[in-house]
């Protein structure tokens, strides 16, 4: 369970997200609270439409006021609230103090930049470095996530790479600045398993290297037991379990656990 | 006396023009079919899975090679005797949200290929479109529907009772699962099933997911730079992997239990299609690759047969050549 | 849900599409009336003294040949959305077909022929080519009309064409083509129907433009030649104005501001429905 003595690097108490669709208001998430420790990887784990992806997005002020309403009794990123920072706030903590890395590795770079300008940029923005400096950085930052050829994808344009690379860039990119708290949102749903067991293993290495706390959204069972140290478990906007990996899955709490997870067994290799 | 295969796909080569050049989606593909067989075509991104499908379904042109439907190779067919072969050989695809025509109602993309095959009057496609929906687990109320007023799970099963309403032989299912949660993949999965036991039909599943393979498949071929580089029975496959990219593949799944021995991470990227390595396709990321690899390609080999009774489990690497 | 109702809903919520509907309705009723002869029949009668003021007999007064203006103005309303429907029926058809044979055909030569030919069209100053057809085409009463129709179907067609060229490789299609399916009937069934969206948006652009291109070539003298429009009626009260009377002008002009204004919040209310990605289609 949780450890009162870590920090807890992000809080969350009483997460209420309301989703506005034509005309239709519905709950997705329904207080929600939860502690990310610091240096740990915490799963955030359910079925699809449970409302895991939504709990990210509000944390990070992705939600625009017009589709849904959100709503916490705190919000708290290292002890200082970022809940209802109004924008410009909060995007200078964007990819900064909190990174956020999503599934489509497609639509998360920009086509018209190289990757490299794209790494660099980071690195002049949020940590003020120079031209040189910055681009040396970017290409420490490519051989940290397993690229061979760093130049090469450096020149390259985010079409010219498979969506591995694309994603490893990206995992990149979002550990660029060393933030505190890294989301990861079904990073690897849309890869192959030999490229998700390569994006992951980086992703995990990384943030401990760097201390990155990392919350990962997944609905992959394997996910969790290999690469998490704690998982919630969510179902319809609530959290109905949260423990250690193995406790999760010798001696699950809650039914819905041990469904899910006999499930995951069940239709496994 | 070995039955003969419904489907036989014989030194199939598929190529794509790109700027002056060729890619070689497919090469040198052999594989069978047997009938009511479930064959299962695994490999990743880029293996050329996708496109052999589409060959065999004529979607794409194969450069040589013959796919043989119950010994007549479909390549060469036109006409009425293709439209024949046509309605034995149906396809399903992947992504529920697009598999299904927006504008058309379930009756209407059920009735479609009856329609065009003219396989019977209006109503009695109907009936037969409303049997299929049956088949599938769902009632006749669905049939006015359109796609968007279903999940993704009721599209797949709509898109699958498209496939079986012409009665085919062979239902080629392109990644059937992959868009499906969890509980819905288990459905479909003893609909497959059931499907073969009761109307005998043969399944073709292209999947990256080699659980897949586990819970359905009879064989498996797995696929790698538009070759197959390891065929044979699939538990047999997955119990004793002989190709270095199978065993690699099998080691980098997460397996659901902590207990179990971490994912092995396969370095580096498989090469680009335009510039093929010389020798074997795989020996720059396999951890056995010998001397040979470099320059030849592996030749194909028996795994595990004798002269008298010869395996049924194939493989193309020179660790097993000798 | 179909286009229609997507647009219905989208009305119910949006306050200015649904004064741009009242507005177009109200117009399109006068059209008709005036086609089915209950209103604007005496346009042409030269009855009333010249330049009457508004008056109990002639609501709008009277030009210079004595004809009364309120008749002329109502009539016109006519005018207007015949050649708003025809113009806009016809180009968007047309933009539709070959956009959709470009698209499906793209990079051969179908494709090619298609995007030279809107090439060539879309360099030709538009005035100017309305203008030159139909003064070639000078005494058929269709001049008008060809001429828009041959320019106008370029835009609907370049996004036809783009639509298409997306959709052929939706799994859909695969499945059709995977039965052998010929092109023309995958083409109708499948694909023109999933361009719906575009061709409502784009009838309705061209509805608006054909209006508008009809005052100027009616400046030009190319415009309607037996009848009354309210390009007509500004170009003749070009010189009354100068004489100090201004109500042929006030009357045309609010008529066809009134009804543009009406259809440009339409457009836009049936544009922001439809957008595929704005609502969860």
């Amino acid at each position: 369970m949780t450890d009162p003595t870590r920090q807890a690097v992000l809080s969350v108490r009483d997460l209420d997200v309301v989703m506005h669709g034509n005309g239709q208001a519905s709950r997705v998430v329904r207080k929600l609270c939860f502690d990310l420790q610091a240096g740990e990887v915490l799963a955030l784990v359910g079925e699809s439409g449970c409302g895991k992806s939504k709990t990210a997005e509000a944390i990070m002020g992705l939600i625009p006021q017009r589709s849904g309403t959100v709503s916490a009794a705190r919000i708290e990123l290292a002890g200082s609230t970022i809940h209802g920072l109004p924008e410009a706030a909060m995007r200078r903590i964007r990819g900064r103090e909190i990174s956020m890395v999503f599934q489509e590795p497609l639509t998360a770079l920009d086509p018209v930049f190289t990757c490299g300008s794209q790494l660099a940029v980071l690195f002049r923005r949020h940590r003020g470095q120079g031209r040189s400096e910055a681009r040396a950085s970017s290409e420490r930052m490519l051989q940290q996530v397993g690229f061979a050829d760093v130049k090469r994808v450096m020149r390259s344009y985010p079409h010219q790479l498979s969506g591995g690379m694309r994603q490893r860039v990206i995992v990149a990119m979002a550990m660029a600045c060393r933030p505190q708290v890294l989301i990861a949102d079904e990073p690897t749903t849309a890869l192959d398993v030999t490229t998700q067991a390569q994006v992951l293993q980086k992703l995990t290495r990384l943030g401990r290297d760097a201390g990155t706390a990392i919350l990962l959204i997944t609905h992959d069972l394997g996910i969790v037991a290999q690469y998490c140290d704690r998982a919630l478990v969510m179902h319809d906007g609530r959290i109905v379990e949260e423990s250690d990996i193995g406790q999760l899955f010798s001696a699950p709490v809650s039914d819905y656990t041990r469904e899910l997870v006999a499930a995951a067994q069940g239709v496994s290799l | 006396m070995k039955a003969a295969p419904l489907l036989q796909v014989e030194n199939l080569y598929v190529r794509h023009p790109v700027r002056g050049q060729y890619l070689e989606a497919v090469q040198d593909v052999s594989f069978e079919i047997p009938e009511a067989g479930i064959v299962a075509l695994v490999g990743e991104s880029g293996s050329g899975k996708t496109t052999l499908a589409q060959a065999i379904l004529r979607l794409q042109p194969a450069a040589s090679g013959q796919v043989k439907l119950n010994g007549e190779n479909l390549l060469a067919m036109s006409g009425p005797r293709l439209r024949e072969a046509r309605r034995s050989i149906q396809a399903v695809f992947q992504d529920p949200f697009s598999s299904l025509s927006p504008r058309r109602t379930v009756l209407q993309t059920l009735t479609e290929p009856l329609l065009h095959f003219r396989v019977a009057g209006r109503r009695k496609c109907e009936q037969m479109a409303a049997e299929a929906l049956q088949a599938v687990d769902m009632d006749e109320s669905y049939l006015q529907r359109y796609p968007h007023e279903l999940s993704g799970g009721q599209r797949q099963r709509v898109a699958l009772a498209r496939g079986l309403v012409t009665e085919p032989a062979l239902i080629i299912a392109d990644e059937p699962l992959s868009a499906l949660d969890v509980p819905v993949q288990a459905r479909i999965v003893e609909l497959i099933r059931s499907l073969r036991k009761e109307r005998k039909i043969a399944f073709l599943v292209v999947s990256h997911d080699l659980s897949v393979v586990r819970r359905l498949a009879d064989h498996v071929a797995v696929m790698y730079m538009g070759r197959i580089v390891e065929y044979g029975p699939a538990q047999q496959v997955l119990a004793q992997a002989a190709h270095p990219y199978t065993q690699a593949l099998l080691k980098a799944v997460a397996l659901p239990d902590p207990k179990q021995p971490p994912p092995r991470v396969l370095d580096g990227e498989p090469p680009s299609p335009l510039t093929p390595p010389s020798g074997c396709v795989f020996h720059k990321r396999c951890r056995d690759a010998l001397e040979r690899c470099r320059h030849q390609q592996p030749p194909e080999r028996s795994v595990s047969g004798s002269e008298s009774r010869p395996s049924q489990h194939r493989v193309k690497c020179h660790l097993w050549d000798d | 849900m179909t286009s229609m109702t997507r647009v219905w809903s989208q009305l119910s919520r949006d306050r200015a599409g649904r004064i741009g509907l009242i507005i177009v309705m109200f117009f399109l009723l006068l059209a008709v009336g005036a086609w089915i002869g209950l209103v604007g029949q005496g346009w042409s009668a030269t009855e009333g003294g010249r330049w009457e003021p508004a008056n109990a007999e002639h609501w709008f007064g009277t030009n210079i040949l004595g004809q009364d203006i309120f008749q002329r103005s109502v009539y016109s309303v006519r005018t207007a959305f015949e050649i708003g429907f025809v113009v806009a029926l016809c180009s968007t058809l047309l933009g539709a077909f070959l956009g959709a044979i470009a698209g499906w055909y793209s990079n051969r030569w179908v494709d090619d022929g298609v995007l030279w030919l809107k090439g060539v069209l879309d360099s030709i100053p538009f005035y100017l080519f309305v203008a030159a057809v139909a003064f070639a085409l000078q005494g058929n009463p269709w001049a008008m009309h060809l001429a828009m129709i041959a320019t106008f179907w370029t835009t609907t067609g370049r996004l036809v064409r783009a639509e298409v060229m997306k959709i052929k490789s939706s799994e859909f299609i695969l499945s059709a083509r995977a039965i052998g399916l010929p092109d023309r009937l995958i083409l109708w069934r499948h694909v023109l129907p999933n361009t719906s969206h575009i061709l409502l948006v784009q009838a309705t652009i061209a509805f608006v433009a054909a209006i508008k291109t009809e005052v100027i070539l009616s400046f030009l003298g190319l415009g309607v030649q037996d009848g009354v429009s309210w390009g007509l009626m500004l170009a003749e009260s070009t010189q009354e104005v100068l004489a100090g009377h201004f109500n042929n002008f006030i009357a045309a002009s609010a008529m066809l501001f009134a009804l543009l204004m009406g259809f440009n919040l339409l457009a836009d209310a049936m544009q922001d429905a439809l957008d595929p990605r704005q609502s969860g289609l």
